[in-house]
């Protein structure tokens, strides 16, 4: 072969490399759902964000198409022959001084029509969100997201959860992001594009799921040691589902009865009411059942408490989100929130492996800097050297969380 | 170098009797070969090899680094690295790469080509360029040396405060991370000075700005850039190392601290450190594409002015990084539609370098191939930045995979491919052997390939919601595959690499056979090429050149060789070797080499580990320093040994006829100082 047509068949090849990997990537993906992609908006923002990088991307495109091609041109068309034909001077253009011009002014134009549309786009975005939206405050600490409901406006949080963020669908939600110890970053790609959470200040977010459904995201915020296992999930519920979900959250706690899970709450009380939480919670000690749990006022993590375990079988995640709750089949996740109602659904769909090995020991599961907890400095929670029956009785309290 | 002419008492004069060996340890050192003379070397050409080998064990590393992180990310749910160990790998492959690998890459090509593009014989301040250098080795082994300490710094390389306080991260990694920072920060701030006076003062007789080549304007701008950029980081730098190390509450939020302060500083820093880093790259392959499309740069002024206007624009981006930190849609808005504007001086870069293509006669020597790699590399790197310049779609895109393909597209599809091209072009000029090209044009291809497939996918990944940063990920997200392509991909840059390295060591052989174990030579113009570097025998004489040439035209030495006919056709007007200088001058004054850089850059290591770990260490590294300030300041300003006097013999005229232009002071010393600061 000439070095000539060595050229082109090598060019050639490229260009149909290039193409192929390009098209091949256009298919998105190679192995199935993509259920955290930015590409498919569930939601008004996230479909305004899409409507404004959909043509940005297009354009984006073309230039790339244009300059690779323009590349591929010159490189074979101009190629010196030989050695001689390389000596053989080309003309010595310095420049033209109206095409340089010309393509400073023309990329200046296109970008500030693309600059037009990304400024009305960033304000529209911006706008304070509907007299009706739902207020829901998010908070990170690391390595788990807590959301609050003030139900009753009272200022004070009515339903503290985690992991899960149950909200009604095809209605705005003002999420008011906040963070307890360092810079986090909320984001749920089908929903809106993401919010930092910086400790000391409030940042705004509106999000709208067009139809129910759940919807994942993660932290994306660099946050330490467990950021890659600090997860979102978004619920969304029609707007009856939403109210009776509210309602149940907001059930007065009650002890329960079956011999295991008693055990299982005196083991609490003594031990996880050191980190943890539950609204309402009585004291597993005083007989008549009606005397509240009073928490010690000591903080005993850098960031705060740990999850309020409050209605802890009507989610689907625990552990930051790190470990499904409730199974991911196809049975299961038709169950909703309310998986865990009935005994066949907790039967059938509670993940009891993973739940009762982060009992047994949760550093091993998560990285945490759990250190000599309970104390000021640790962050995570630490092996307790719990026994097979303490589990065992703890899950079974825990199950009675409903 | 014209010290010794001035009376006074500072001034010890060459050749003087009586006080030729003042204290005796004070006398400067005199050894031309072995080791020791590249411990006490003050040649910017030694320098800039120093550079260049420090660079490439630092990559070394860094790409260990980027192998364990592809090894780990392979497939869901790695289990080769903890998080915590994946956090330090990260962090430490992101500082290394660009704090000592990208910058002191650019750091070597300034260094050798400055002097000899403006037809100087060194820098204006030659011990503070060896101080710049042995500054960033020190700050390097200190960075590396937290390896070896407890762990590497882990908050990422943009080290977000408050993560990056002791509170939450406690080892001292960090502690390290910013004592590293803070001294190569003075190698970069001290040598931006250097630079840049050497850049405004030491041009030969007639070089006016507008005759400099486009590398050295881009030089210009990046040194500019630096002498900004490094207080900015340096402040931020202090504030954290005053809070990790002195209980200061700079960016502690319960005293009323804004974590936002530390992203604002960092990335006023931040955004110009990339301009920084590949400015210097888009110098290169201005000046490799002219030589093998047998047409001068397209544009010229444009691609002077652009640089400039990217220097300046770079300054009004900074916030792009920061579109979801809530600084509020007004800065939002601003900050977007600034960072969209600075792609028009960038695009009319590429613009160019297509146009001095187009109609050209192109030769695919490894240069060229690598020059072009970085024009399309660079452009999609760049395309992507237009991406993320819309703030709405960046709030989407941001800290995910879709980001680290954007930067990787352009430093290392840009900087880094600039770089090896530039490597494969001047080295017959430094070492006086040819790497092999055909060996060169394979490295290229295979690089190029492994590049793309390392990277390439990192868009989809990062579109379909791969976060960054994050030590493993789950199955069931649509990450597995392309991850899995991606790591094959960094196998291949790695395969790539070993056949650089084994370019440089088998071509080494071949030419010294060939040298008959004689010195090794090349031709000093093997390229054809258009700028003064060619004008000097290979490798560079360490007097650079016999004679100060006095410069009428941009593409000076070019126009020694060709005119342009009315026609725009270019005639012949002189054999190359007739143009070429010999090399052979003898008695060229230069500066004289000194023990006090590498000593006064040795104690700064010390100061840093002594401020984590224990006061006697910022003893023995203060002695060090203030031992090698004073001897800096009281040695001879030239080897008295050496010295004789001046009016022995003229200095050489210049061939070119111009003598009368060049006129010498009266003892006959070379003075381009003096003419240069005539000139523009």
């Amino acid at each position: 072969m000439t070095g000539r047509s060595r050229t082109r068949t090598a060019a050639l090849a490229a260009l149909a490399a290039g193409v192929v990997l390009t098209l091949s990537s256009c298919a998105m993906s190679l192995d199935g759902d993509t259920p955290q992609t930015t590409l498919d908006p569930q939601g008004p923002k996230a479909q305004t964000i899409h409507n404004l990088a959909l043509p940005v991307f297009i354009v984006a495109g073309i230039v790339f198409v244009a300059v690779m091609a323009g590349a591929l041109y010159v490189v074979i068309r101009f190629r010196a022959k030989d050695d001689d034909d390389f000596d053989a001077f080309p003309e010595q253009l310095h420049g033209n001084f109206k095409l340089e011009i010309g393509w400073t002014i023309l990329p200046a134009v296109v970008l500030a029509v693309i600059a037009f549309f990304t400024v009305s786009t960033i304000f529209d975005l911006a706008r304070k969100p509907d007299a009706d939206a739902l207020t829901v405050e998010v908070v990170g600490q690391q390595w788990w997201w807590e959301y609050r409901y003030d139900v009753d406006g009272d200022g004070e949080a009515d339903i503290i959860t985690a992991n899960d963020l149950v909200i009604p669908a095809d209605r705005e939600i003002s999420l008011r992001i906040k963070s307890n110890d360092v810079i986090h970053s909320w984001w749920a790609p089908a929903l809106n594009g993401k919010k930092d959470a910086v400790p000391g200040r409030i940042h705004p977010l509106t999000i709208n799921a067009a139809e129910p459904g759940e919807y994942i995201g993660q932290c994306t915020e660099f946050c330490g040691l467990s950021h890659a296992e600090m997860r979102i999930k978004v619920v969304a519920l029609d707007a009856a589902d939403f109210d009776a979900w509210e309602q149940k959250q907001l059930v007065p706690f009650e002890a329960p009865t079956d011999e295991a899970a008693k055990n299982g709450f005196t083991q609490f009380a003594s031990q996880c009411t050191t980190c943890h939480r539950i609204t309402g919670m009585t004291d597993p000690t005083d007989e008549s059942g009606q005397k509240l749990y009073e928490y010690d006022p000591v903080v005993n993590q850098v960031s705060g408490n740990a999850p309020n375990l409050t209605k802890f079988m009507t989610r689907t995640l625990f552990a930051g989100g790190k470990f499904h709750l409730r199974l991911e089949t196809d049975e299961c996740k038709a169950l909703g929130e309310d998986w865990a109602e009935t005994p066949e659904g907790i039967e059938q769909c509670l993940n009891r492996e993973d739940l009762e090995a982060w009992l047994r020991n949760p550093p091993a599961e998560k990285a945490m800097y759990a250190g000599d907890a309970p104390s000021t400095a640790s962050r995570g929670m630490p092996n307790f050297n719990l026994t097979e029956d303490q589990i065992d009785d703890l899950v079974a309290f825990l199950i009675t969380l409903q | 170098m014209s010290i010794s002419h001035i009376d006074g008492p500072l001034a010890l004069g060459s050749g003087d009797e009586g006080r030729v060996r003042p204290g005796g340890v004070f006398a400067r050192p005199t050894t031309s070969s072995g080791w020791r003379s590249w411990v006490t070397t003050v040649d910017h050409k030694k320098i800039a090899i120093m550079y260049g080998t420090a660079a490439a064990v630092f990559f070394l590393i860094g790409g260990i680094e980027a192998i364990l992180i592809r090894l780990q990310l392979a497939q869901p749910n790695g289990k080769l690295l903890s998080a915590d160990l994946y956090n330090q790998v990260y962090t430490m492959h992101g500082t290394t790469m660009i704090f000592l690998v990208v910058m002191p890459l650019g750091a070597a090509f300034m260094n050798y080509l400055l002097p000899l593009q403006i037809g100087a014989r060194d820098v204006a301040f030659p011990r503070l360029n060896a101080l710049s250098f042995w500054t960033f080795l020190g700050g390097g082994i200190v960075l590396n040396s937290a390896w070896l300490l407890g762990g590497g710094a882990d908050g990422g390389w943009f080290m977000y405060a408050p993560n990056s306080g002791v509170t939450f991260s406690p080892t001292h990694g960090i502690d390290l991370w910013v004592m590293g920072l803070l001294i190569t920060g003075i190698s970069s701030l001290v040598g931006a000075a250097n630079l840049v006076t050497t850049v405004l003062n030491m041009r030969a007789p007639g070089m006016t700005l507008f005759k400099m080549p486009v590398f050295t304007w881009m030089s210009l701008v990046t040194q500019m850039l630096l002498l900004f950029a490094l207080p900015v980081i340096t402040a931020a730098l202090f504030l954290l190392l005053f809070d990790r190390l002195f209980g200061a509450t700079f960016f502690d939020v319960s005293s009323g601290a804004d974590p936002l302060l530390w992203e604002h500083l960092f990335w006023i820093f931040g955004h110009p450190e990339v301009y920084i880093m590949i400015l210097p790259a888009f110098g290169v392959v201005s000046q490799i594409i002219p030589v093998f499309a047998r047409k001068p740069i397209f544009g010229y002024p444009f691609m002077v002015f652009s640089g400039i206007a990217i220097g300046f624009m770079g300054w009004g981006v900074w916030a792009h990084h920061m579109f979801a930190s809530g600084i509020g849609p007004v800065s939002v808005a601003a900050f977007s539609v600034s960072t969209m504007f600075i792609a028009v001086p960038t695009g009319v870069k590429i613009l160019n370098w297509m146009a001095t293509m187009w109609g050209g006669k192109l030769k695919f020597t490894s240069p060229m191939m690598y020059s072009i790699g970085l024009v399309t590399m660079f452009t999609i790197g760049g395309l992507s930045g237009v991406s993320h310049s819309v703030a709405p779609a960046d709030t989407q895109q941001t800290d995910t995979y879709y980001i680290v393909a954007h930067f990787h597209y352009v430093l290392f599809g840009g900087a880094l491919f600039g770089f090896i091209g530039g490597l494969y072009f001047w080295w017959p000029k430094v070492f006086g052997y040819f790497l092999n090209d055909k060996v060169g044009k394979i490295n290229f291809w295979i690089l190029l390939v492994g590049f793309n497939l390392t990277f390439g996918p990192m868009h989809v990944l990062g579109l379909q919601g791969m976060p960054r940063r994050t030590y493993s990920y789950n199955d069931g997200y649509g990450f597995n595959v392309w991850n899995a392509v991606a790591t094959v991909g960094v196998l291949v840059i790695f395969v790539s690499f070993c056949v650089f390295a084994w370019n440089i060591v088998h071509s080494y052989r071949v030419a010294k056979r060939k040298a008959k174990g004689g010195k090794l030579t090349a031709p000093a113009d093997p390229w054809d090429g258009r700028d003064l570097e060619w004008m000097v025998p290979s490798p560079t004489p360490a007097h650079n050149f016999d004679v100060i040439p006095t410069v009428h035209s941009l593409d000076e030495f070019w126009h020694r060789k060709y005119a342009e006919g009315e026609d725009g056709r270019l005639v012949r007007v002189a054999a190359t070797e007739d143009v070429v200088q010999k090399g052979d001058a003898t008695d060229v004054h230069l500066p004289s080499p000194s023990y006090w850089p590498i000593v006064l850059s040795a104690g700064l290591p010390f100061i840093g580990w002594g401020l984590i770990y224990s006061l006697w260490l910022c003893v023995v590294g203060g002695i060090l320093v203030v031992a090698a300030l004073y001897g800096w300041v009281m040695e001879p300003s030239t080897d008295p040994a050496a010295g004789h006097d001046h009016d022995d013999h003229p200095e050489p005229t210049d061939p070119s006829g111009d003598a009368a232009e060049a006129p010498t002071d009266a003892s006959g010393e070379a003075a381009p100082t003096e003419e240069a600061a005539l000139v523009d």
